[in-house]
């Protein structure tokens, strides 16, 4: 599985997650993304917008970096609604070199991405992970309740990053 | 650990390899120009080919087509096969999907590109790659040569290459595609005759286009950063970049839209006259 996303959208994506929050240790957000290629046998996600999580939709919870209220879900399957596109739950992991999802990633956001699959089915949707440089997705394809992991990102623009 | 045939190439970077082995380069159209890209990306090392074109080797071409012999010409071999042949020569373990015919025809491995060499005829050909290009988010690196003639001046031989980056200026943001030249273009369909091309200046085209792409890669310059747009002057044997560069006021495209990119879909369209 390809996915692809502009360096411009990446580092404007790293630099809005960087920003400090009043209660959670982290930000989150989403991406929006088009599946291209559908009909052949290489689909490629192809990354299009961000859209941050709002300051008064984060949880006050100190067992986790960031915790996001029901609002913050409501307004991401809308950003589905309104678009047609699919849309990745994101954060960060500010370190260089291949990034890797904590348990705890991989116990909650499957179930914020289950959400935006019920607002679109027809498109790819997801979780993605930065580090400072690279980048790692788990892909739910339309009709498939099983993520795709196996994927490739390729950061596009100067210089091109390629991470399998 | 480098092949012993690269050590003379470790400066791009500790993991140059990896970075150039991993990457999937599209080349479209391998006459001239293409083929030169195809034998240098060998060279450097790519490992991961999809090449498009839908011709045969001809008489011809033997000035210029990098690979081919005279007996390419009697066999009508594709040039989809002289450049595998190329490469394979080269980098015996190389994946190559070849593609006998016009890129348009099988457009789907395209897609699936990390960057694409644009070696094609004519300012249409470009435009419809790129668009290509630019709906799935892939670099295009397209070069060309012309040689004009003015009364009774000397001819002038001319070219360019151009990286139109998603995201960026496109080749109509750089003025290099234009409906001036499209119209002109559209009147000469079918009545061009043979184009001037000759093999010296599609190797210094295609030279730096291959650069341009290692440099996207490994990054070993770390200055490549902004809008590509060279300029190639045969006459005066220079390579530059081009003066409206200077003039251009934005770095982003306003041609390709992030609503554009994916499949194109069809839409039906409303007759008005049968809306009640």
């Amino acid at each position: 599985m390809q996915l692809r996303i502009l360096r411009a959208l990446y580092e404007r994506i790293n630099e809005d997650l960087a920003r400090s929050h009043e209660v959670a240790f982290e930000r989150v957000g989403f991406v929006s993304a088009k599946l291209g290629n559908r009909h052949s046998g290489e689909p490629v996600v192809l990354f299009a917008n961000h859209y941050p999580v709002a300051d008064q939709n984060y949880i006050d919870d100190p067992s986790a970096g960031a915790r996001i209220n029901s609002d913050a879900i409501r307004e991401a399957m809308q950003v589905v609604l309104d678009t047609g596109m699919g849309l990745f739950h994101v954060h960060c992991h500010a370190h260089r070199g291949r990034p890797g999802f904590s348990s705890m990633d991989l116990d909650e956001t499957p179930d914020v991405v289950s959400s935006l699959r019920v607002a679109n089915p027809n498109e790819a949707h997801g979780m993605l992970l930065l580090s400072n440089d690279e980048c790692i997705a788990h892909v739910w394809m339309p009709g498939s309740n099983e993520p795709v992991f196996d994927n490739r990102i390729t950061i596009v623009g100067y210089p091109l990053r390629i991470t399998m | 650990m480098f092949e012993e045939r690269f050590n003379r190439q470790s400066f791009l970077g500790a993991d140059w390899q990896q970075r150039i082995e991993n990457a999937i380069v599209g080349l479209v159209g391998l006459g001239g120009g293409g083929s030169h890209i195809a034998q240098q990306l060998a060279h450097v090392g790519f490992l991961n080919y999809r090449i498009w074109d839908g011709d045969v080797a001809e008489d011809s071409n033997l000035n210029r087509l990098i690979g081919a012999n005279e007996n390419d010409v009697e066999n009508e071999a594709p040039k989809t096969e002289i450049a595998r042949r190329l490469i394979n020569g080269l980098r015996r373990n190389a994946n190559i999907a070849a593609y006998n015919c016009k890129w348009q025809d099988d457009p789907e491995p395209l897609r699936g590109c990390d960057m694409i060499f644009g070696s094609v005829d004519g300012f249409a050909q470009r435009r419809e790659l790129e668009a290509c290009a630019r709906r799935y988010l892939i670099p295009l690196i397209d070069i060309g040569m012309d040689v004009h003639s003015i009364g009774d001046e000397p001819p002038r031989m001319g070219g360019q290459v151009i990286l139109s980056m998603p995201g960026g200026p496109c080749m109509s943001c750089l003025g290099f595609l234009n409906e001036r030249v499209l119209a002109q273009e559209g009147e000469r369909y079918g009545d061009a005759g043979p184009r001037p091309q000759v093999v010296w200046p599609n190797g210094i085209l295609a030279s730096s286009a291959v650069g341009i792409a290692v440099d996207l890669l490994t990054d070993w310059t770390r200055s490549l950063r902004d809008v590509i747009y060279l300029e190639y002057d045969g006459n005066k044997g220079t390579l530059k970049p081009h003066g409206r560069l200077q003039y251009l006021e934005r770095r982003s495209c306003i041609h390709y839209t992030v609503e554009q990119i994916g499949d194109p879909s069809a839409m039906t369209v409303v007759d008005s006259a049968t809306v009640q």
